[in-house]
């Protein structure tokens, strides 16, 4: 115990010195996406962030990709200091050498002295991204469209005769192409190798055309959320956070259905070359202390990343509702979760959305 | 110590004796059923990882994407793990690459020595062809390396008493158990096709064995299993008329793998290039198809996921896949590459169920269940008589599937695919293989043994000897000196020239004849002469119409040069020693 506490306060005590008042009149730009999940972020990191060091944040918004960051490596004119980035370009942009490296060793331990390494879930902490929480791209469906059995599997978002309406999905092939081989019944586990191979691909996009005439695409992440509200579709793709955001509004309007949730990390990264990179380390390990990572899941629900935060997530701060069964990671939500394979998306994906748009471009 | 005390620790040590016996067989089903499934899995994972990075796994090759390397990847890689292959298997004894047939003739043989060597050569051969891309299955290699395991122990477990045979049934049921998730099917495959016979005595080891590869593949490791299939349901009872139909045109379909595979064999060995060349030369082949079908490197794990789905081939690609992909096994095989049958069997015959699944769709046939169920059908059908193990089948798919309805209509399929290949082919591929090489398992074990031991330790120098020259008196007077019978008429290069027997000699002297004639006229060449490779079977099978005491042994058929004899009793003593040592060896204690 005495141990526990002397860590803690050495741990503020390293806050302050290391990040302390020394910032005063520095100011950091963080880019994210934007809607609930920013204000999420606004309340757990930037706002004590901002208090803590005196460093004045200038929060961006973006829609994800790496094309903005190669621009800014590419003319040497680098205005961003951390990036919140989908997982798998992440990878992809440390891979062309567009991010700073970041080593592991500047994040704060756990509270009971778990070093950081080993508290993070494995393959989370990348060279060039800690990823701080884990997010799913899931299907939820407006409650009123299906008066009788409502939707709870994958397979139900292609069975157009039991469960009809319109379906909103991203214009993009991730979560897509996954969903539309996994019902055919192919096991999770497979997914990837199976749509490795022109066969398979054949097979994903066909099923998508059986629906294709009921599909209302999406491009911005709050869509969804307004497609289902107004009754423009009856089941709709996104980030399960947004889902959950709106039914803390109403919670008699939308329904999650957790079987073959998309999941994969949210990670901070630096761009290569950045004025900022000082100010955006000491940001990334004030924001992924397990308090304040923690924190996060108050205002959202996305899972952390670190086991000694996992078990620190309590009640969401407005309504009281308790947290945990609105995580992606919860026990019951993650049995039939796919893991985004990112290393594939990361290499492929290019060549993926060249063919998903051919597709799209195809009459039926 | 009084009598009594002394009986009373007699039974103490008696039973001190039997619970160490019972500790050190489970003991020893534990640890060469870890070893071996730690083996597998390093084995199977070392293979996963070569797929990736030589481009064989089609994840790789997507990631790979449309760089030129691909296509000369598919070409290169194959060829060059056909020559690294051919060069590892020179170092192998009998230089070809060992597999099931070896294990089935060392236990069947006799004592279960599996040489590490081989077995060692043969497995990194193995992951080197497979890694590769080979067109060859991954579980006789595996099954092999476990025996191999298994052998191992058992000569170090310092038991007193021979274990070899059982070290073998734990390897291999740890082993198949590890990579198929299927702890039942291991043990049953362990004794359908190896040991062949059923006793206490290994069957507890080998289930300790098998339970241990379970533990360390599902709760150590959580790997996933071969493969998952939902909920599927036989909908029609007319359908196990389809079934039986699936089996015996599955039988036919197997028959014509296997004879692909021999053929092969014979025309590789008529190919006038350098032996370790010729797996480069299968490899450079089925690179080139591959460009085409890319379902036929390797295990093929995609193809055999597709199989089940409907719609993902067409009849006439499922036809082409099919013919390619037993082409291209018996080219790999036949031509050197160290691996098995089983994968590619499973594969070919997945591949046949779901071209019968959608002809009954395009007959016009409504009323049948899932494609999937034929598909599996198809794959348990082509796979039993390969490997000559019905039981472990329809176990395997059992355990895969926890499907009753679909292992109902599996069994069907099985056994009428089993009595047909039987009827057509033989027991199994194994079996044919180990028949060419002199080892026919077609009557049982025990022929088998006992054509393989000779007569050689029961020759006896316990005979009377005469020279050509001698005379028959002095014949007589000798045959009456030492008791004998019978005497040995020799050359002067101690030939073996005939036999006179006392009786002759007794006839001559009533009617008269003169005893000073020379034995040589006389001696009468026995018609049943044995040589020193004479075997016990071979012995007791020509004895059958032999009247007399003792049989003379010469050196070869054309070396008549005498060694000593042989008595009547001696061979059946010797059938009767070798059959106590096998029944000791499959039921005895400990």
């Amino acid at each position: 115990m005495m141990r526990r506490l002397f860590i803690l306060f050495l741990s503020f005590t390293q806050t302050l010195f290391a990040t302390g008042f020394a910032h005063a009149g520095e100011s950091l730009t963080i880019v994210s996406w934007g809607g609930p999940y920013a204000t999420s972020q606004q309340q757990a990191y930037f706002t004590p962030f901002a208090k803590e060091t005196g460093i004045a944040i200038d929060l961006r918004e973006y829609q994800g990709g790496i094309k903005e960051i190669e621009n800014q490596v590419g003319a040497a004119k680098v205005e961003w200091g951390v990036v919140d980035m989908i997982f798998a370009d992440n990878i992809s942009a440390c891979e062309k050498g567009l991010l700073e490296p970041i080593d592991e060793k500047v994040l704060y331990p756990a509270p009971d002295g778990t070093p950081a390494g080993e508290d993070f879930i494995a393959g989370s902490l990348t060279a060039c991204g800690v990823s701080h929480n884990i997010a799913s791209v899931v299907l939820a469906y407006r409650r009123d469209a299906f008066p009788g059995e409502k939707p709870s599997h994958i397979k139900d978002l292609f069975d157009l005769e039991k469960f009809p309406g319109k379906r909103a999905l991203q214009r993009n092939p991730a979560a897509n192409l996954e969903w539309a081989l996994l019902s055919y019944g192919v096991p999770r586990e497979d997914l990837y190798n199976l749509l490795s191979t022109e066969r398979g691909l054949k097979l994903a996009f066909s099923r998508l055309d059986s629906i294709r005439d009921q599909i209302v695409w999406w491009d911005e992440v709050d869509e969804p959320v307004k497609l289902l509200n107004s009754g423009a579709a009856a089941i709709a793709s996104g980030f399960n956070g947004r889902f959950f955001s709106s039914m803390v509004e109403d919670k008699e309007l939308i329904n999650i259905i957790w079987d073959g949730q998309l999941y994969s990390y949210s990670t901070w990264g630096i761009p290569k070359g950045s004025a900022q990179r000082d100010q955006a380390i000491a940001f990334i390990r004030f924001a992924t202390e397990t308090w304040h990572m923690a924190e996060l899941a108050a205002y959202i629900a996305y899972g952390p990343t670190r086991a000694s935060a996992a078990k620190l997530v309590g009640t969401h701060y407005e309504t009281g509702i308790n947290m945990q069964p609105h995580l992606p990671n919860n026990p019951p939500n993650f049995q039939g979760a796919i893991e985004k394979d990112y290393e594939w998306y990361a290499k492929t994906g290019d060549r993926l959305t060249e063919r998903f748009n051919y597709w799209l471009s195809q009459q039926n | 110590m009084t009598r009594e005390e002394s009986t009373k620790s007699t039974v103490v040590s008696a039973e001190t004796n039997t619970f160490a016996r019972i500790v050190f067989i489970l003991a020893f089903g534990c640890v060469a059923g870890a070893v071996s499934s730690l083996a597998s899995i390093g084995f199977i994972t070392v293979i996963d990882w070569l797929n990736d990075v030589f481009l064989v796994s089609p994840r790789s090759r997507m990631i790979a994407g449309d760089s030129p390397w691909v296509v000369v990847a598919t070409i290169l890689v194959p060829a060059i793990g056909g020559l690294l292959v051919g060069v590892i298997v020179l170092f192998i004894a009998d230089k070809r690459p060992h597999g099931p047939p070896d294990i089935i003739r060392a236990v069947q043989g006799f004592g279960g020595d599996v040489p590490p060597r081989s077995g060692v050569l043969t497995a990194v051969a193995s992951i080197v062809g497979i890694g590769c891309g080979a067109s060859v299955g991954q579980y006789g290699p595996l099954a092999h390396m476990g025996a191999t395991i298994g052998a191992f122990i058992a000569r170090f477990s310092g038991s007193g008493r021979p274990m070899g045979t059982v070290g073998v049934g734990c390897g291999v049921a740890a082993a198949i158990s590890t990579v198929f998730n299927a702890p039942i099917a291991g043990i049953v495959f362990a004794h359908e096709v190896i040991l062949r016979h059923y006793s206490l005595r290994a069957f507890a080891p080998v289930t300790v064995a098998s339970t241990v590869g379970f533990i360390f593949a599902n709760v150590v490791f959580k790997r996933n299993p071969l493969f998952r299939i939902e909920d599927v349901r036989v909908l029609y009872a007319p359908e196990f008329l389809g079934f039986v139909v699936v089996g015996i045109a599955g039988a036919l379909v197997a028959v014509l793998f296997m004879r692909s595979i021999l053929l092969c064999g014979q025309l590789a060995k008529r190919i006038n290039i350098a032996q370790y060349l010729k797996p480069m030369f299968a490899g450079a082949c089925i690179g080139i198809v591959a460009i085409w079908i890319p379902d036929i490197l390797g295990i093929g794990r995609e193809a055999l996921r597709f199989a089940i789905i409907e719609d993902a081939f067409t009849a006439s690609e499922l036809a082409v896949t099919l013919i390619a992909k037993i082409a291209a096994t018996a080219l790999c095989i036949g031509f050197g590459f160290a691996g098995g049958v089983f994968s590619p069997a499973l594969l070919i015959g997945i591949l046949f169920g779901a071209l019968v699944g959608t002809g009954l769709e395009s007959a016009g046939i409504e009323a049948h269940s899932d494609l999937s169920i034929y598909a599996i059908c198809g794959m348990a059908a082509v796979t039993s008589p390969v490997i000559g193990a019905p039981l472990t089948a329809i176990i395997i798919v059992f355990e895969l599937t926890r499907n009753y309805g679909l292992t109902t209509a599996v069994m069907v399929s099985v056994v009428f695919s089993n009595v047909v290949g039987y009827r057509v082919f033989g027991r199994s591929l194994f079996d044919v293989q180990l028949k060419a090489r002199g080892f026919d398992l077609s009557f049982g074990r025990d022929k088998v043994v006992l054509d393989h031991r000779t007569i050689e330790n029961y020759i006896t120098q316990d005979f009377t000897q005469l020279a050509v020259g001698d005379s028959l008196l002095s014949g007589k007077n000798k045959l009456l000196a030492e008791s004998n019978t019978e005497a040995y008429v020799l050359s002067e290069q101690h030939e073996y020239v005939g036999t006179i027997t006392l009786t002759q000699l007794l006839q001559l002297e009533q009617t008269n004849q003169s005893l000073e004639q020379v034995v040589e006229q006389f001696a009468r060449q026995e018609a049943l002469v044995f040589t020193h490779s004479t075997t016990i079977w071979a012995a007791m099978d020509t004895m059958e119409d032999f009247v007399g005491e003792s049989i003379p042994v010469v050196i070869s058929d054309t070396d008549s040069t005498l060694v000593g004899v042989v008595f009547e009793a001696s061979v059946v003593k010797a059938y009767l020693d070798t059959t106590k040592k096998i029944r000791a060896e499959e039921h005895g204690m400990g």
